[in-house]
């Protein structure tokens, strides 16, 4: 430790010690003299080696190596504003994306002990949800011992504040959700286990911060006064503090505690319905306890539900999955694809930024050949110059991944200025994107500047054949990025024009949640009657039907299997026989149900082509019940628009099934304008349920256009990453162009045709595009796999897609080649051979 | 002189007493009946690393010849090394003269 400290103070003191040091020699070179010896030693090399034994000689270099570094830059602003430009984009997209994956999955929650929060969900060998029934979260905690707390949300449709028109969304919570998270209440109380746990407590609500200012305009006496929650009196006892952090994502405006759940939603059984999967629940390990091991205990807490209540349970396979909770987003396997992906793809346009930008390092490196080789002259070597010149690389990727985390900041703003974004979210770079940034940097430094530099500094600035590496490099990032925006273009094409197989635009869905109010299957079927008989009454609805799992509904049901060796998401649904004529999908062979009919089913035209491939489907049988199949459907993905390998089944809804339908309606005219019809029809039947009316139409729009979105986002990387690779380029065609006059000046004299002076301009790039282009296209062709499921149906290796991309890169690369490529043939043939 | 050996004679050298550079180079040149001559180019960057070591402190002190320059002096440290030293260099020569002698 002493040590260390000496050599610090010797830092600090150097001019110091330095002349000390001085003095010391000098006196012994007069001492010496006097004794009549001669020393003929070097003063200051010598001076120099003794200073190294201090250990700070790296410093001294370093910061000369900065100071020369600095004024080469500066001597050259416009190779320095491009160099940093071209690294800023590519460094910078990669920090905005590494900036949003770490505000999605990496950044803790603000919130108490974030870190132990987990999220638990039943899962089984073919089935999920991230919801169950209230019973089974109060049977878990209760009994489990590896969680110290257990929260549940229960989500609702969204409910009226008093006589408003416009609904807003709502949940209820255990008692214990506030305190667990720590959360402060910015005015008035938050819900406490001591006085929100008893249906007896007065009804009270908490609303959050956006909600108390828009609609209550700020106001603190809100606190204790009574409002109407869908018609039910309750206290406003407290506001969530603006930048309040909920699990899972943005939380709801409206906050009951779940104890008063039968208040508020009249008729509920939800708290005592072992079958009513509807609560999220979340859970706080206790102290020294991992995942797996609460896992281990929740598994055996499920053997032990089953006993008890089996219709709680799906079967023996069912377990809780323990998911880390404590981020903005539950990630779950698939999205760890989806980010390893886009982490691909930006890194592909570094590559192309930092290929580029070698490029010009080496044409650069030829016009600094007099200086490097004044510089090994004197004594120089090798190692010396490579290091400065490193230093200049990473001087460079310093300043641009300073633009780029400027650029990372911009993206991050954009993105949190969306509606309904967490206020705690911040755009600012933390920590983590700070070290990102700092390891790319020195990446990107090694990778444009490390081959230039070994180059120069071997005095080898005229070979080729890195050059040719660099422009393959570039041509196949490009073509790779090209390929899949020109799949993301298509899918987005494909949506927009072809046809989904149902008729989504004049559609209605109207959830009126009869099991959440206590609807018995009878109750349910005489309102469900009554609502259909009503509706057709009205005049521009044509048709309406019944269906469990309506298109883009909030529940969705899928199995995956395996079906003659193709993987298939299965996607059933329970639908009464109108359902078909009213979605507007075709039968293509057999019958829709008859009335009360059991034991049917009716299977997807690709289903059917899938398992009985050349043979008549009808009579088949299928399920455990050995169901017959008496019709066949159109394709209709109306759950899953983007996966071409969904395939459907329906089957006929039966009594049981009716607390749980959904009404769908066919209307002429704006889907819209039915609303307040509908609403005063639902009225009319039970004023206590508020159903929830959806238009397919936005829905369906809604979707294709975030698909949209995403094409344009990768087209615009794509085509910046195409023009970065033109640019390079022109650049080096030009500097051959160039460093060769001579030659073709010669071969022009000689009566060389033009056709014969380009190609000896260009072949040396020949080579390298088309071995670029060959690797982009196979690396796009086996990575656009991962890809399939945003392509709406899109073939990953779609030939149009793939012409299109390769075609727009091919023509941009021959202009990039051609037009410096030009210059060689307006030679001055005589004066360039007069010239030296 | 064998490498590692110089800073051993120089910690022996100032066991006697503080001295500046050139005394230290003289005295080992004496000492040695003149066969170990010390360039400057060796003894001063062998003072610095044991300043950093700590075996050794620098103060200002006037010379002979009545200049002012910086005398070398032995720490406690200094010591303890130079003791460690010996007794390692005493070993390692024992070893090789019975190597020697009945090799």
């Amino acid at each position: 430790m002493g040590e260390l400290w000496r050599r610090i103070s010797y830092l600090l003191n150097r001019r110091r010690l330095d002349a000390e040091l001085e003095s010391d020699m000098e006196f012994h070179r007069e001492m010496a003299a006097r004794a009549g010896q001669n020393n003929f030693g070097n003063t200051l090399r010598m001076r120099e080696q003794s200073r190294e034994a201090w250990g700070w000689t790296w410093l001294d270099r370093l910061l000369q190596d900065l100071n020369y570094g600095a004024r080469i830059l500066a001597r050259s602003p416009g190779f320095t504003v491009l160099a940093v430009l071209i690294l800023g984009i590519g460094i910078g997209v990669n920090v905005a994306a590494f900036s949003f994956f770490n505000m999605v999955a990496l950044k803790l929650l603000p919130v108490r002990d974030a870190a132990s929060i987990v999220r638990l969900e039943r899962r089984s060998l073919d089935s999920y949800t991230s919801e169950m029934a209230y019973p089974s979260f109060a049977f878990y905690r209760d009994h489990a011992r590896t969680l110290s707390a257990s929260m549940a949300v229960l989500g609702i449709p969204p409910m009226q504040i008093d006589d408003d028109l416009q609904p807003f969304s709502a949940s209820f919570v255990t008692p214990n959700f506030f305190t667990e998270l720590g959360t402060p209440a910015a005015y008035g109380r938050l819900f406490t286990p001591s006085l929100d746990s008893s249906p007896s407590d007065p009804p009270s609500v908490v609303l959050s911060y956006g909600l108390w200012q828009h609609r209550f305009s700020g106001d603190p006496s809100i606190i204790g006064r009574t409002i109407h929650i869908s018609k039910r009196p309750a206290t406003v006892i407290g506001i969530l503090p603006y930048d309040f952090a909920s699990l899972g994502g943005s939380g709801p405006e409206i906050w009951m505690p779940m104890a008063q759940q039968p208040y508020f939603i009249q008729g509920s059984k939800v708290l005592t319905d072992w079958k009513d999967s509807s609560s999220r629940m979340w859970g706080r390990l206790a102290p020294g306890v991992t995942a797996k091991v609460a896992e281990q205990e929740l598994r055996s807490l499920t053997h032990e539900l089953r006993k008890q209540h089996p219709e709680a349970v799906w079967d023996e396979n069912e377990y809780l999955q323990v998911t880390f909770g404590g981020h903005l987003q539950i990630m779950q396997p698939r999205m760890y694809q989806l980010a390893a992906m886009v982490g691909v793809l930006t890194l592909l346009i570094l590559a192309v930024s930092c290929a580029n930008l070698g490029g010009l390092m080496l044409a650069r490196a030829v016009a600094r050949e007099r200086e490097i080789g004044i510089r090994i002259a004197i004594g120089a070597g090798r190692a010396r110059i490579l290091r400065q010149l490193f230093t200049e690389s990473l001087m460079l990727a310093s300043l641009g991944s300073a633009a780029g985390l400027g650029l990372g900041y911009v993206v991050m703003r954009v993105l949190l200025s969306f509606p309904n974004t967490p206020r705690w979210l911040s755009a600012f770079p933390d920590w983590r994107v700070m070290l990102f940034t700092i390891v790319i940097t020195v990446l990107a430094a090694a990778f444009f500047g490390l081959a230039p530099a070994l180059q120069i500094a071997r005095q080898r600035q005229h070979k080729t054949i890195v050059r040719q590496i660099l422009v393959a490099a570039q041509v196949a990032a490009s073509c790779v990025l090209l390929i899949i925006a020109a799949l993301l273009v298509r899918a987005t094409q494909h949506v927009i024009y072809s046809d989904p197989g149902f008729g989504y635009e004049q559609l209605i869905s109207i959830d009126p949640q009869l099991g959440r109010h206590g609807y018995s299957p009878e109750a349910a079927r005489a309102y469900l009657q009554q609502m259909q008989t009503r509706l057709h009454a009205v005049p521009g609805i044509t048709s309406v039907a019944l269906v469990k799992l309506p298109p883009m509904g909030h529940i969705v049901s899928n199995s995956n299997v395996q079906i003659n060796g193709r993987d298939v998401t299965l996607y059933p649904n329970w639908v009464e026989p109108g359902f078909f004529a009213t979605m507007g999908i075709p039968l293509k062979t057999g019958r829709t149900f008859l009335p009360g009919e059991k034991h049917a089913v009716i299977v997807s035209e690709s289903f059917a082509r899938q398992q009985w491939p050349g043979q008549n489907p009808l009579g088949k049988q299928i399920g455990d019940t050995k169901d017959t199949v008496v019709g066949v459907a159109g394709d209709a993905h109306i759950n899953a628009l983007n996966d071409d390998d969904a395939a459907e089944q329906y089957w006929p809804a039966q009594a049981d099934d009716m607390p749980g339908m959904v009404v769908v309606a066919r209307a002429i005219g704006e889907p819209g304008s039915f609303a307040p019809a509908i609403k005063s029809i639902s009225e009319s039947l039970d004023p206590k349920a508020l159903p929830e009316i959806r238009q397919i139409k936005l829905l369906y729009h809604e979707n294709v256009s975030r698909l949209g979105m995403i094409a344009t986002a990768v087209s615009a990387i794509g085509i910046v990453a195409v023009a970065m690779a033109g640019i390079g380029l022109i650049g080096l065609v030009a500097f051959t162009v160039s460093q060769r006059t001579k030659e073709i000046a010669i071969r022009i004299a000689l009566g060389a045709k033009p056709i014969a002076v380009l190609s000896a301009v260009l072949r040396q790039f020949s080579w390298p595009v088309i071995i670029g282009l060959l690797l982009g296209t196979t690396a796009a062709a086996l990575g656009s796999r991962l890809l399939r499921v945003v392509l709406y149906g899109v073939s990953n290796l779609d030939p149009i897609g793939y012409a299109a991309a390769l075609l727009v890169l091919a023509t941009i690369v021959a202009i990039a080649a051609l037009l410096p490529a030009r210059r060689a043939l307006r030679l001055d043939v005589a004066r360039t051979l007069h010239y030296d | 002189m064998p490498p590692g050996a110089l800073p051993m004679l120089i910690l022996r050298v100032l066991h006697s007493g503080s001295l500046h550079g050139y005394a230290i180079a003289q005295r080992i040149h004496v000492l040695s009946s003149e066969v170990l001559a010390v360039e400057e180019g060796l003894l001063y960057p062998t003072l610095q690393k044991m300043l950093l070591k700590g075996w050794v402190t620098a103060d200002w002190g006037v010379s002979e010849t009545n200049r002012k320059v910086r005398f070398y002096k032995l720490t406690s440290q200094g010591r303890a090394q130079l003791k460690a030293e010996l007794a390692g260099y005493d070993r390692i020569t024992q070893a090789i003269q019975d190597i020697l002698r009945t090799a």
